[in-house]
C-alpha cells in the first residue's frame, strides 16, 4: 500500500516540477474555454444553452491531449520494464500513474471549469452539478484514457489511434456527464445519471489498470 | 413492389449500394486468397528445388 | 477445439465448408430479395420505404454480430492462446466493418424519408457509430503495430475493451427514449413485426450470415498464407 502511495506521488512531484502535461492541460483547456464566446458571437442566452457541453468537451479532450504523459517518459527511458519486476503488481502501477494523471490534471481541471464556467455564461444554478458531475467523471475520464496511452505508448504516430480508441469510451461518460451536470433538466434525471456516471468511474477504475498493464507488458517484452 | 411510389429512390440506392459495397468486399477478399495462395505455391516451389539441387 | 489448432488441419476441414457456404448464401439470398421487393406488403405509413428494412437490419445484425465473434476470438486468444483465435479476430474486422458502414449508410436511406432527417445523435444511431469507430480502431492496430505477436496482443485487448459497447448498442433503444424504431424481433415476449415481414427479414439476415462464414473462412485461410510466406521468408533469412 505505502509502495502505491509511493508511486503516486512519485508521478505527481514529476508532473509539478515538469509542468509540461498539465500545464498543457490547462492551456488548451483555457483557450477552447475562450475561444468560444468569441467564435460564437455575443449571444449569450445561445452560450448558456451550450455552456455545460462546452465545458464538458474541452475537459474530455484536454485530458485525452494530456493522456500519453502517464506512460511515455517511463516507458522510453526504461523505468517502465523497472517497475514490472517490481514488488507492486504492474496493474497497481498502472492504476497508480493513472490516478497521478487524474490527480495532477483532471481533478483541477474538472474543478476549475464550472467556476470557469462564467466565460461561457453558464447558469448559476449549473454550477455545483456540473462540479460534482465532472468530478465524478474525470476519474473515469483519466482512467479510460490511459488505456488509450497504454495501447498507443510504442507507436511513434500514435495520436490518431488513442482518439479512435478512447473516444467510444469516452461517449457514455460525455452522456451521462451532461444529463447529470445541467441544473434545468431537474434531479430527477440528473440523480440517476449521476450515479450512473460514479458507476462508469469505478468500472473504469477495474477495467482500465488490468488493460492498460496487459498493453504495456506486450511492448516491454 | 410499386416502382412509381414516393421514395423509391432511396430504396433502390440502399440495395444498390448494398450489393456494390458486398461485391467489392468479397472480391477484395478473394481476390487476395488467391493471390497469397499463388506466393505460397510459387515459394513452395522454389524451396523444394533447392533442396532436390 | 485443439484439434484445429493446426492450420493446415483446420484448412482441410473447412475448405469444403466455403462453397457450400455460398450455394446456402445465393439461395437464401434469392429467397429472401424475392420476399424483400415481391411478397412482402409495403408498410402502411412509410410505402414501399420500409422494404429499405430488409438491407438494413440485416446488415445491422452482422455488425453487432461479427464484432462479438472478434470478441470472442480475442477472448480465446488471451485464455486458451490457440495459435488461429488472433487469426480468426483479425480478418472478421474488415468484413464487420463493411457492414456496420452499410447499416449506418442504408439506415441514413432509410431515416431521410422516415424522419426527415439523414442523421441524428440518438442512443442507437450514436452507439453504432461508436461501433464503427471501434472496427476502425482495431483494423488500425494490426495497421500500425509492425511486430504480429505484438500487434496480437494489442489487438486482442482493443476487441475485449470496445465489446462493452456491443450490449449498450442492443439495449439502446430501450433504455433511452430514442428516434429509431424500440426493438421488435428479439424480444423477450416475442417479435411484434408481421410475419408476412418477418420471415423476409430472417432469411436475409441468415443469407447475410452465410456470407459472412464464407468470406471470413476464405479470409482466414488467406491469412494463414500470408503467415506461412512470413515463414519461409524468415526461414530464408536464416538459412543464408
Amino acid at each position: 500500500m505505502k509502495l502505491f502511495l509511493a508511486l503516486i506521488r512519485r508521478d505527481l512531484v514529476l508532473s509539478l516540477r515538469q509542468g509540461g502535461g498539465a500545464g498543457t492541460a490547462l492551456g488548451f483547456f483555457l483557450t477552447v474555454v475562450v475561444l468560444l464566446p468569441i467564435g460564437l458571437g455575443p449571444d449569450q442566452a445561445l452560450l448558456g444553452r451550450i455552456a455545460p457541453g462546452a465545458l464538458w468537451i474541452a475537459l474530455l479532450l484536454s485530458v485525452l491531449l494530456s493522456a500519453d504523459r502517464i506512460y511515455q517518459q517511463d516507458y522510453e527511458d526504461g523505468s517502465l520494464d523497472i517497475m514490472t519486476m517490481g514488488p507492486v503488481p504492474f496493474e497497481l502501477v498502472a492504476l497508480a500513474k493513472s490516478i497521478a494523471h487524474w490527480l495532477s490534471t483532471s481533478l483541477p481541471l474538472a474543478v476549475a471549469a464550472p467556476i470557469l464556467g462564467f466565460l461561457v455564461n453558464l447558469e448559476p444554478g449549473s454550477v455545483l452539478p456540473l462540479a460534482m458531475a465532472m468530478a465524478a467523471g474525470s476519474i473515469a475520464l483519466s482512467l479510460l484514457a490511459s488505456i488509450g496511452a497504454a495501447v498507443t505508448v510504442g507507436l511513434r504516430r500514435g495520436g490518431l489511434l488513442v482518439s479512435l480508441l478512447v473516444l467510444p469510451l469516452y461517449v457514455p461518460v460525455l452522456i451521462f456527464g451532461m444529463s447529470a451536470s445541467s441544473g434545468v433538466s431537474g434531479p430527477d434525471i440528473a440523480i440517476p445519471s449521476f450515479l450512473i456516471l460514479l458507476a462508469l468511474a469505478l468500472a473504469s477504475l477495474v477495467l482500465s489498470p488490468l488493460a492498460s498493464a496487459a498493453a504495456l507488458r506486450s511492448y516491454l517484452k | 413492389m410499386d416502382t412509381a411510389a414516393n421514395h423509391v429512390g432511396f430504396v433502390m440506392a440502399a440495395y444498390l449500394l448494398s450489393f456494390l459495397c458486398l461485391v467489392a468486399l468479397a472480391t477484395f477478399i478473394i481476390a487476395r486468397d488467391r493471390r497469397l495462395k499463388a506466393e505460397v505455391e510459387l515459394l513452395e516451389r522454389d524451396r523444394n528445388r533447392k533442396k532436390t539441387s | 477445439m485443439q484439434y484445429l489448432a493446426n492450420p493446415t488441419r483446420f484448412l482441410k476441414l473447412t475448405n469444403p465448408l466455403i462453397p457450400l457456404a455460398w450455394w446456402v448464401m445465393f439461395i437464401l439470398l434469392a429467397v429472401g430479395l424475392y420476399g424483400a421487393l415481391v411478397s412482402s406488403p409495403p408498410d402502411y405509413q412509410q410505402g414501399e420505404s420500409v422494404r429499405i428494412m430488409y438491407v438494413h437490419v440485416p446488415a445491422a445484425w452482422m455488425a453487432l454480430f461479427v464484432y462479438s465473434v472478434m470478441a470472442l476470438a480475442s477472448a480465446v486468444a488471451v485464455i486458451f492462446r490457440h495459435p488461429l483465435a488472433d487469426v480468426a479476430a483479425k480478418t472478421a474486422a474488415p468484413i464487420g466493418a463493411v457492414f456496420c458502414f452499410l447499416a449506418l449508410a442504408t439506415g441514413s436511406l432509410w431515416g431521410k424519408p422516415m424522419w426527415g432527417a439523414w442523421w441524428v445523435w440518438d442512443a442507437r444511431l450514436t452507439s453504432m457509430f461508436v461501433l464503427m469507430l471501434l472496427y476502425l480502431g482495431y483494423i488500425a492496430i494490426w495497421q500500425a503495430i509492425d511486430e504480429p505477436h505484438r500487434a496480437a496482443m494489442i489487438a486482442r485487448i482493443v476487441a475485449l475493451v470496445g465489446f462493452i459497447n456491443v450490449p449498450i448498442v442492443k439495449f439502446s433503444v430501450d433504455w433511452w427514449n430514442s428516434l429509431h424504431q424500440p426493438a421488435s424481433v428479439f424480444r423477450m415476449s416475442g417479435p411484434t413485426i408481421a410475419p408476412s415481414m418477418l420471415w423476409p427479414l430472417l432469411v436475409m439476415g441468415l443469407a447475410y450470415t452465410f456470407m459472412f462464414v464464407a468470406l471470413h473462412l476464405i479470409a482466414i485461410r488467406a491469412e494463414i498464407a500470408a503467415r506461412k510466406i512470413r515463414q519461409i521468408h524468415i526461414a530464408e533469412i536464416g538459412e543464408r
